[in-house]
């Protein structure tokens, strides 16, 4: 649903030679199972990255959907989960959307969907196309490569599978590789993982632990919610967003095998709120970022001082550090992404309950 | 599935292989495609999914997905409408929640935790509408979980974990501050899971379910295996090696992750999860074995072996177990 192609990632950009590019190197045709689709976000050359939390693995699926399109900047497509059963053949109550992404390259939308929402659900992807038209797309023949989260080798004698089944919180790509944050479903254990793309069979993921300066002390284990890679000066950093609500960053360096970072809290933004999705984008020579939560419109924060900004280590009242600016009518947003410099699109709850999916100017 | 004729047009439904809830839909009297679509009950805007191909004159649609039992489904072509339904499935008992984990009436005020037991698979997407925090007077807590959109299922979509706010139980954490805690020493609570939760089949849950506890004061202690009584089973019987926790430990976890090197077993948690007991699969012999804990066993506050839940690892980065602990005991 984010993605950061200021800089090196976009010199990978090879359009029209399909499967030539190097993102695409060592893939196989086939078609990939999935046990449930989760957090999308595209890599280069139109690949799509698809968290599948059941299996705890991602799977990166080539989508040839490299061609530029026409941007459909001015959609509205209202009553979306009515739209997505006459197309699955269920009802709308049967339709969970779990993540929308935005092809960098085509400018189509592609949503994670689940049919059904009990143990029997059927993972679907789903693209919007143009202005109003919705599509499967086919995994039955497709190139793809797979990487599994390593998971704690079950000790146990019961024989249950995997029992520490790993929930992926948000998925990032940047200089040629996939960020994923995660949370253990047993164990109290947040952690980021790093792992380089293409996939390598021997592929061993960096795993860290993050803890961020505030308030005299320093929190552990803390989920991440959703997180965007970005820059800062000139060395790229994450920025995470933790519930209650602090914003943290951390040079993506320091992600290094068995590293135990320390990120600096640069802003506090208000209690009894959950953030739920972020991204970053530039406008007259700026950086900017949006991110949705669950109490308030989307905030704005605009990023001209981050460098500079002093981290946040002592108690504070409410707001703190980097300010924001709420969109009082970018409100019920559940997710964003960017369709081009100058529109998002996003994916909201209407007062009926309904889902729509719009673009709007970015702020 | 009776074929209805309309000009030259004839739709007809094939119902799958018995149990399949799988059917084709078959189109005759077309000389070419056959502009035939199907829908999802009765709206008209988008068809469903499928692939049509034509043998013999007849073209047949395929849907891409399975039908679902109740839901009645349209082929229609021009002015021929034929529909089809898969019965609804037949009762089943209703779903209950069977176990709330920790099953203490006495909770730390920095309890990490619950597992809710179903006895049947869950639906997901809008669990945390149905479950509420209640304090004195019937008043609900604000916030008081971590509510993920995930949402942590087991495999089978019969447990939840339910995660309380981090950053409303660590230390110095602002919300803590401001808002304070979701619970507070000495003061009774009440985890109420609402009945209109719908199971796997959209059915809602058999009964509300209400867990009343009382807060005790904040548990900041490591899990002491020092202070954990082993009783020694008796050699050549396959009666359950007993530990004895000083305290409760995460249900999850202390069944998986403790274990006895080299034997199998069954493992059973009572006396409100204080208590371990392991069952061998075949006779104890005389001679030494080792009780295995791994360094990521919980406590009911999130504290490990040796290591608190917030300690500032980063001041105080000793003591960080990372090899399981290993208890020796030898039958009697």
């Amino acid at each position: 649903m984010k993605r950061f192609i200021l800089g090196a990632t976009l010199a990978l950009f090879t359009v029209g030679g399909v499967h030539a590019g190097k993102a695409t190197a060592g893939m196989r045709l086939g078609a990939p199972s999935f046990r449930s689709m989760g957090s999308l976000t595209f890599g280069p050359e139109g690949i799509l990255f698809i968290a599948d939390t059941k299996a705890a693995s991602i799977v990166a699926v080539s989508t040839d959907d490299t061609k530029p399109g026409k941007a459909a900047s001015s959609l509205k497509l209202v009553g979306l989960e009515k739209k997505i059963a006459g197309l699955l053949g269920t009802e709308p109550a049967q339709i969970l959307i779990e993540d929308m992404a935005v092809n960098p390259v085509s400018g189509n939308i592609y949503l994670s969907v689940s049919r059904g929402r009990g143990p029997e659900a059927t993972p679907v992807l789903v693209r919007v196309k143009g202005e109003s038209e919705i599509e499967l797309v086919a995994l039955e023949k497709v190139h793809f490569s797979q990487v599994a989260l390593p998971a704690a080798p079950a000790e146990s004698t019961t024989g249950r599978s995997n029992p520490r089944l790993e929930s992926i919180t948000d998925l990032a790509f940047q200089d040629g590789r996939l960020l994923v944050a995660g949370l253990s479903n047993e164990e109290f254990a947040a952690t980021l993982r790093s792992i380089p793309f293409p996939f390598k069979d021997t592929s061993n993921p960096t795993s860290v632990e993050i803890y961020h300066g505030a308030h005299g002390r320093f929190e552990t284990r803390a989920p991440i919610r959703t997180f965007v890679p970005f820059m800062i000066g000139k060395e790229a950093h994450v920025l995470a967003a933790y519930t209650c609500t602090p914003l943290v960053q951390f040079p993506l360096s320091a992600i290094k095998p068995g590293a135990k970072i320390q990120g600096k809290t640069i802003a506090e933004l208000g209690n009894r709120n959950r953030p739920l999705d972020i991204i970053s984008y530039q406008k007259d020579g700026r950086v900017n970022l949006l991110m949705a939560n669950s109490s308030r419109g989307v905030m704005k924060i605009v990023t001209d001082n981050l460098d500079k900004a002093e981290p946040i280590t002592a108690p504070v009242p409410d707001k703190k550090g980097v300010g924001y600016e709420t969109l009082a009518d970018w409100k019920n947003v559940d997710q964003l992404d960017k369709l081009d410099n100058k529109t998002a699109v996003v994916l909201l709850r209407e007062e009926s309950g309904a889902m729509s999916l719009e673009t709007r100017p970015l702020p | 599935m009776t074929p209805r004729a309309g000009q030259s047009i004839t739709l007809r439904w094939v119902p799958g292989p018995h149990g399949s809830n799988r059917a084709s839909v078959e189109v005759s009297g077309l000389p070419r495609a056959a502009p035939l679509k199907v829908f999802a009950g009765e709206q008209r805007e988008t068809p469903m999914a499928g692939t049509y191909r034509v043998r013999n004159n007849t073209g047949i649609f395929e849907p891409r997905f399975s039908l679902m039992p109740g839901t009645t489904y349209y082929a229609i072509s021009g002015t021929v409408s034929v529909s089809f339904r898969l019965p609804a499935r037949g009762p089943t008992p209703p779903t209950r929640v069977v176990q709330v984990y920790p099953t203490a009436d006495r909770l730390p005020l920095n309890l990490l935790k619950f597992y809710l037991h179903f006895s049947a698979p869950m639906s997901r997407g809008d669990s945390y509408r149905h479950i509420r925090l209640l304090k004195a007077g019937n008043t609900p807590v604000e916030l008081p979980f971590l509510e993920l959109a995930e949402e942590l299922w087991n495999p089978a979509m019969t447990r939840l974990t339910l995660l309380f706010d981090p950053g409303r139980i660590k230390r110095g954490v602002k919300p803590l501050e401001d808002i304070g805690g979701a619970l507070e020493v000495g003061k009774r609570y009440t985890l109420e899971i609402g009945s209109r939760w719908q199971d796997g089949q959209g059915a809602p849950l058999a009964a509300p379910f209400r867990k009343t506890f009382l807060v005790s004061v904040a548990d900041r202690t490591a899990i002491e295996p020092s202070r954990w009584r082993i009783a020694s089973p008796k050699t050549g019987s396959h009666s359950p090696l007993v530990v004895v926790f000083n305290e409760p430990l995460d249900h999850a976890l202390a069944q998986r992750l403790l274990n006895v090197e080299g034997m199998q077993g069954t493992v059973a948690l009572d006396d409100h999860e204080r208590r371990w007991c392991f069952t061998p699969d075949k006779p104890w012999e005389h001679r030494r074995y080792v009780l295995r804990a791994s360094p990521l066993l919980e406590d009911l506050a999130g504290n490990n072996i040796g290591k608190t839940f917030d300690v500032d690892t980063t001041r105080h980065p000793a003591p960080f177990r990372s090899a399981p602990l290993r208890l020796q005991f030898t039958p009697r």
